[in-house]
């Protein structure tokens, strides 16, 4: 702006003083052909005097420069002339101030000369013999006026010229410097020009405007922040070529990434190629499903394109990541459960229908027939149990809402566990002891809690050695009755304990068959501590024992 | 210009990682195949191979265009000149991963022969080398690379490993001396991807420090 302000008026002064000259120049031109008229008038005069006087020596005597005297007969002749031979001139008597002034006495004109090839100006005057006295001079052009003045012209110009930018550089500079200072926070503040004014208001309004939508925008992304930080998923938004445009906590904490990390590319985080495959897809506009692996934890990644307002292409995409690892290990569970159920099922009908097809065909001797009628019985026993068991898991499972919560002592049913588990203990040869207050009641299932101690005591006697012992013991505490079944048996090793109350979980595998049991018998006992809000605990050393410690509530939980 | 120049750089960098996710995959891949004998998938490795040829060939052109269009210097000149030395070494892991694929499918290895050997966790190793090799590529991290060449013992450990088990296995005549011989070669694969790893995390160093350690393989 100064530059501007500065060149347009060095462009005025520049006008003004070309223009100015000019007018000068005419003026003087005009004036100075009068001066130079008038001047002619008298140097013909005084040389006619002098002429009159001393005749034409007079005229041979004279030293002239710049200025030409003809004296001419009344007839025309030219008798004289200091510049030219007089004897070769040619008759004057038709030049217009000659004939002039043979009538009027005086006469003047302003003619080119041939003789000289220039504007001369003549004037003439008739002399009393009757001959005619003419002086020439050449006569000023604009071009030699304006010459002469060119010189101290251009000083003017220069020192002109000099001031003149000077003062249009100040002037142009204290113009813009107010404009500078504009506080354009306060538009209004600022009176330096009240020609600004309406402009001034424009700019308040519009910068109130401006905060406004400044702060709507702030408030709406503190907003989406707020939720989308808290969410437990990883919400990522990216733009249509894959730049980070939001990333949530959690994304960040997955893909360890920071703040930094938004404007820049995805594939800077994430570059697996199935992954960038899902990206292209979405862009393309097709929604895509992953499940991707992070530390050893499971992620489903959902790729999304989401589509501009002319539904034609996808504007961006946004990725949603959950942890889907208990999912995936529950189904694994699923799955491995079904198979178990299949092979546990199948085992035993192998062998019952293995036995009735020899008893049928009469490959069996009547004598031996007895030993696989046994055989058939014992599996479908085996089979019997195993479906028992899965019945009261799945029960256990829908949360066994349909039975009766009641008061019960924890000692009678000890007791009556030991009672059926009497004879195997003998069989087997292990001491089992049962020791504790009576008669210790509780609150709870009673068929949950005899299958807890049943399936606890059964294990103890199943997984003992000989001259072994099970020591259960039931002691009463201030709001709940303890159950330890502790064993001297063969204890778990301690990377399987994790394990043994998942279902079909065998320590070991190779003697399960002739231990017998289902291998749901500690799913069981977990399934039903959970409903009847019990406390499960293990201790085992291998090779040592094993202590099951079952911690009952003695009222009635809030819960249930 | 200059903008148009960081923008073909940061493609550059973008291609490169690409690159090199593919590669990871090549390796995954090539270890499932060991590990499940899925060979007959062999079709899924040769098209990762291919698009890997095919990315390297575009990254060659990119970066002999941007040294002769803007004759760049200092750090820009390293980053380009260690991009080309990187994508052959990472096309030669792409490659490795491709002949162990061959293998497989040729011949059917017993995956009790697998398992016998730490072959899986060598494989494993490699992968996360050659992951910690992009990585440091990928965050610029000198630190991380230095981790990557210092690890190349370890996958030699491995490979030495295996070799002295199955020098045992070649003596004993019940073994099938084929899959011996292949499970050595496969070995001797995995032991080249952790060299080309070591490889690319120098170039890494390079880039970021302007100094080339020791010797590339």
């Amino acid at each position: 702006m100064t530059k501007r302000i500065f060149k347009y008026t060095e462009l005025i002064i520049f006008v003004t003083l070309i223009s100015g000259f000019a007018a000068i120049l005419f003026i003087f031109y005009a004036y100075f052909g009068t001066v130079q008229d008038k001047q002619l008038k008298t140097e013909t005069a005084i040389t006619a005097q002098a002429v009159e006087e001393g005749g034409l020596d007079y005229l041979r005597g004279l030293k002239l420069e710049d200025t030409r005297v003809t004296l001419i007969a009344g007839d025309g002749t030219v008798l004289y002339d200091n510049e030219e031979d007089a004897s070769k001139m040619a008759n004057h008597a038709d030049r217009p101030e000659v004939k002039e002034a043979l009538e009027k006495g005086e006469g003047k004109s302003t003619r080119y000369s041939d003789t000289k090839t220039t504007a001369m100006i003549y004037s003439a005057l008739r002399l009393s013999d009757g001959s005619v006295l003419r002086v020439s001079e050449e006569r000023n052009t604009v071009l030699t006026v304006a010459l002469g003045m060119v010189l101290p012209m251009i000083w003017v110009f220069l020192i002109l010229l000099i001031i003149s930018w000077r003062i249009s550089l100040k002037m142009s500079r204290q113009i813009v410097e107010p404009l500078n200072g504009f506080d354009l926070d306060h538009p209004l503040d600022n009176q330096d020009y009240p020609e600004l004014a309406p402009f001034l208001q424009r700019i308040n309004n519009q910068q109130k405007e401006i905060r406004q939508q400044k702060e709507s925008l702030i408030r709406a992304e503190k907003d989406f922040v707020t939720v989308t930080d808290h969410m437990q998923e990883c919400l990522i938004l990216l733009s249509r070529k894959g730049k980070i445009i939001s990333i949530n906590n959690q994304a960040m904490k997955l893909l360890h990434a920071d703040e930094s990390c938004i404007g820049s590319d995805i594939l800077y985080l994430e570059r697996r190629v199935e992954f960038q495959r899902g990206l292209k897809k979405a862009a393309d506009g097709e929604h895509t499903e992953l499940i991707l692996e992070y530390a050893g934890r499971h992620y489903q990644a959902d790729i999304s394109p989401i589509f501009s307002e002319d539904l034609k292409a996808a504007a961006g995409m946004v990725v949603l990541m959950f942890d889907v690892t208990d999912r995936e290990n529950a189904e694994q569970m699923r799955r491995e459960f079904t198979s178990n159920v299949s092979h546990e099922l199948k085992t035993p009908l192998h062998t019952i229908s293995g036995c009735a097809e020899l008893l049928k065909s009469g490959g069996v001797r009547p004598e031996d027939s007895g030993k696989f009628v046994d055989l058939i019985f014992s599996q479908t026993q085996r089979m019997i149990t195993l479906v028992d068991d899965l019945l009261q898991i799945s029960h256990l499972d829908a949360g066994a809402a349909d039975m009766k919560w009641e008061q019960l002592s924890l000692m009678d049913v000890v007791k009556s566990a030991e009672n059926r588990l009497h004879g195997a203990a003998m069989t087997q040869n292990v001491q089992m002891t049962v020791s504790g207050s009576r008669p210790a009641l509780i609150w709870g299932i009673t068929r949950l809690v005899e299958s807890i101690v049943f399936n606890l005591m059964d294990n103890a006697l199943k997984y003992n050695r000989e001259n072994g012992r099970v020591d259960v013991t039931v002691t009463e505490e201030d709001k709940a009755v303890r159950l330890s079944v502790k064993d001297n048996g063969v204890g778990i090793p301690a990377e399987d304990v994790p394990r043994i109350f998942e279902r079909f979980y065998r320590v070991d595998k190779s003697h399960s068959r002739e231990i017998g049991g289902t291998g749901l018998g500690l799913s069981i006992v977990k399934n039903a501590a959970r409903i009847l809000h019990a406390d499960v605990d293990v201790k085992s050393e291998l090779g040592k024992g094993t202590e099951f410690i079952i911690v009952f509530p003695k009222t009635k939980p809030t819960e249930a | 210009m200059r903008h148009v120049f960081e923008e073909e750089l940061n493609q550059l960098n973008k291609d490169m990682i690409t690159m090199g996710s593919m590669c990871e995959n090549a390796i995954q891949t090539a270890t499932t195949y060991i590990r499940y004998q899925t060979a007959d998938k062999n079709a899924e490795i040769v098209d990762i191979v291919e698009q890997i040829n095919h990315k390297e060939r575009d990254i060659e052109n990119m970066c002999l265009k941007l040294i002769m269009q803007q004759q760049p210097v200092a750090r820009d000149l390293r980053t380009i000149t260690s991009a080309l030395k990187m994508v052959s070494d990472l096309e030669r892991i792409g490659d490795n991963a491709d002949d162990i694929a061959e293998i497989v499918s040729m011949n059917n290895i017993p995956t009790a022969d697998v398992e016998a050997i730490e072959l899986i966790d060598m494989a494993k190793a490699a992968n996360e080398m050659l992951s910690d090799a992009i990585n440091s590529f990928v965050k610029r991290d000198d630190e991380l690379a230095k981790k990557v060449i210092d690890t190349d013992d370890a996958i030699d450990n491995y490979f030495n490993n295996i070799k002295l088990k199955l020098a045992e296995d070649f003596r004993d005549s019940s073994h099938n001396l084929d899959s011996v011989l292949d499970l050595f070669m496969i070995s001797k694969y995995f032991e080249r991807i952790g060299d080309h790893s070591v490889n690319i995390a120098r170039w890494v160093l390079y880039m970021i420090t302007g100094t080339l350690e020791g010797n590339t393989n």
